[in-house]
């Protein structure tokens, strides 16, 4: 048998701690990735504080890192469907996987959650993106609102 | 879902196809000026994944129609919807527009002796163009006449400016080529000399813009020797270049132009014979690059080409015009029930990558923090580019 496998630790907002293969999150995160290659984590000590990922998410991400590191010789059909299962999330779940993937810079699981994002506003009308994004507060004033909606009443 | 950072929704923009961006400027007056933006227009244009190829028809000349090619190819029949569109710039009675041309998401138009009307039919930016200076010097007053004339229409990059170049003659029988500038709002005065005495006659309308040029082909070929006029839109000079030497040039044979895949390609309606010749020139201005295709379908007119090698073209019959897809590489041919025009036989259309982008006179002053705010935009497309390799 090799050496035994390589782990660093991370640590969720609630002060959880995630211990996980070094291999699977350098492969995915250009942070990590940095933190590892410039010496900044210490095996011994450091833990990767994650002030702004729940557990809930970092639990998530880190799932996706190791599926896509173990899997990723998988067919491509059997990776999409895995990834679709994956992101089979509400739209809270998908902005905090979303805000950790940007701040952990997992660039393909980005793309992924881009991509969904970009599905769910596809022919959508304003009202129900609106609601989705919620933005209560889009701004136009009510006179140009109405104006809006006169004009291009397919979009709403 | 919780409000997202700016940062993120440009990048998520930038996957959303021009079409629907469009619509998204009305959810909020943030998602308004993020789509607005030129810098934003101008990425999205180069860089975003989901560029739309529209064909964009004028029937009888008061409403505009969209057909969205890529999904021409999608199983999804949903997809395949024509989208109709009334132009907002004051039209005359009656209307009748002509398309004379188009270039990054803008489409050129001109109604009989009126204006030229440049217009971005997704975000509804326009531009009217009074030619009343040069009608008036006229060989025949009031009347510019638009048919078998190479009229253009092209983008300067090494100014960021819109060029709309007619052409005429004046009353001692002078040809001329005048050009007006969007971004100065002027006719401008150049004295490039033509390659040799056009005469106009003839000539396939309208241009087409490639590679910074206008590019037009007598819709009648007699000689395949400097068959294709080219404006270079940046040194403002004329040149022409050869077609085939195996085309055959006779009178019953109308040639146009399309960009196909990227390159040059000069089609041949060839009537009374089964068969379309299309030439590809691979290489620009390569002579020996030249590559012959032949579409099992006379009056075949090649609009697009996908990186699957399906050329979708559109056939005109006298009672209407109906697409078709041809795979180049299984040598099938494909007709399309759906979307089809009834009438006009030579109907006025065009061929575009749609855009959001503004013209010159929509752009307020350019602030410098603009220019900074953007930088992560440009980091991003530059990881995105060598991404794709």
């Amino acid at each position: 048998m090799g050496s035994p496998v390589k782990k660093i630790m991370l640590c969720s907002s609630e002060k959880e701690i995630f211990s996980v293969e070094e291999q699977v999150m350098v492969q995915h995160s250009v942070i990590i990735n940095n933190m590892i290659e410039d010496g900044s984590y210490n095996h011994e000590e450091s833990k990767i504080p994650l002030d702004c990922v729940d557990s809930k998410t970092l639990k998530k991400v880190i799932d996706y890192c190791t599926h896509h590191t173990h899997h990723h010789n998988d067919n491509q059909e059997d990776l999409e469907a895995w990834d679709a299962q994956f992101l089979n999330v509400d739209s809270n779940g998908l902005y905090d996987l979303l805000m950790a993937a940007n701040y952990l810079e997992i660039r393909n699981l980005l793309d992924l959650i881009y991509g969904t994002i970009k599905n769910m506003i596809k022919g959508k009308k304003i009202d129900e993106i609106r609601r989705i994004f919620n933005i209560k507060d889009h701004g136009f004033t009510p006179e140009e609102e109405e104006q809006n909606r006169k004009e291009y009443p397919h979009f709403y | 879902m919780n409000i997202l950072p700016v940062e993120l929704i440009h990048r998520i923009f930038l996957r959303v196809p021009a079409k629907h961006l469009a619509g998204l400027r009305y959810v909020s007056k943030l998602w308004y000026s993020l789509i607005s933006d030129p810098h934003f227009a101008e990425l999205h244009f180069h860089h975003s994944p989901a560029s739309t190829n529209a064909c964009f028809v004028i029937e009888k000349g008061t409403v505009a129609y969209f057909v969205d090619l890529d999904a021409l190819f999608s199983d999804n029949n949903d997809a395949l919807q024509v989208r109709k569109v009334s132009p907002r710039f004051k039209m005359e009675s009656p209307p009748h527009f002509e398309v004379l041309g188009s270039c990054r998401g803008f489409v050129l138009l001109h109604q009989h002796e009126s204006f030229l009307v440049v217009w971005n039919p997704l975000t509804g930016s326009s531009k009217l163009i009074s030619h009343s200076h040069i009608a008036s010097r006229f060989k025949h007053k009031g009347w510019l006449p638009w048919e078998d004339h190479p009229y253009g229409f092209g983008y300067d990059a090494s100014q960021d400016d819109y060029l709309v170049v007619v052409p005429w003659h004046d009353k001692h029988g002078q040809d001329h080529f005048d050009c007006f500038s969007l971004r100065t709002n002027s006719w401008i005065d150049f004295n490039a000399a033509l390659p040799k005495p056009l005469g106009f006659l003839h000539w396939h309308s309208p241009g087409l813009f490639f590679n910074g040029a206008i590019h037009w082909v007598p819709s009648i070929l007699n000689d395949y020797r400097d068959a294709i006029l080219i404006f270079d839109l940046k040194e403002r000079t004329f040149s022409m270049i050869s077609v085939p030497e195996q085309l055959e040039t006779r009178s019953w044979i109308y040639s146009g132009l399309a960009l196909l895949g990227g390159c040059l390609a000069l089609y041949n309606r060839n009537i009374g014979r089964v068969k379309t010749e299309i030439w590809v020139m691979k290489e620009y201005k390569v002579h020996s690059s030249w590559t012959l295709y032949q579409i099992p379908t006379f009056d075949f007119r090649p609009l697009y080409l996908s990186s699957a090698m399906d050329l979708i073209g559109k056939r005109y019959t006298p009672d209407k015009s109906e697409f078709y897809i041809y795979n180049l590489r299984e040598e099938r041919l494909q007709h399309f029930k759906y979307p089809s025009f009834p009438g006009a036989a030579f109907e006025a259309d065009a061929v575009y990558t749609e855009s959001l982008l503004p013209l010159p006179s929509d752009i307020k002053d350019k602030d410098e923090e603009g220019e900074k705010g953007h930088q992560f935009l440009h980091d991003f497309f530059e990881q995105l580019d060598v991404a794709k390799g």
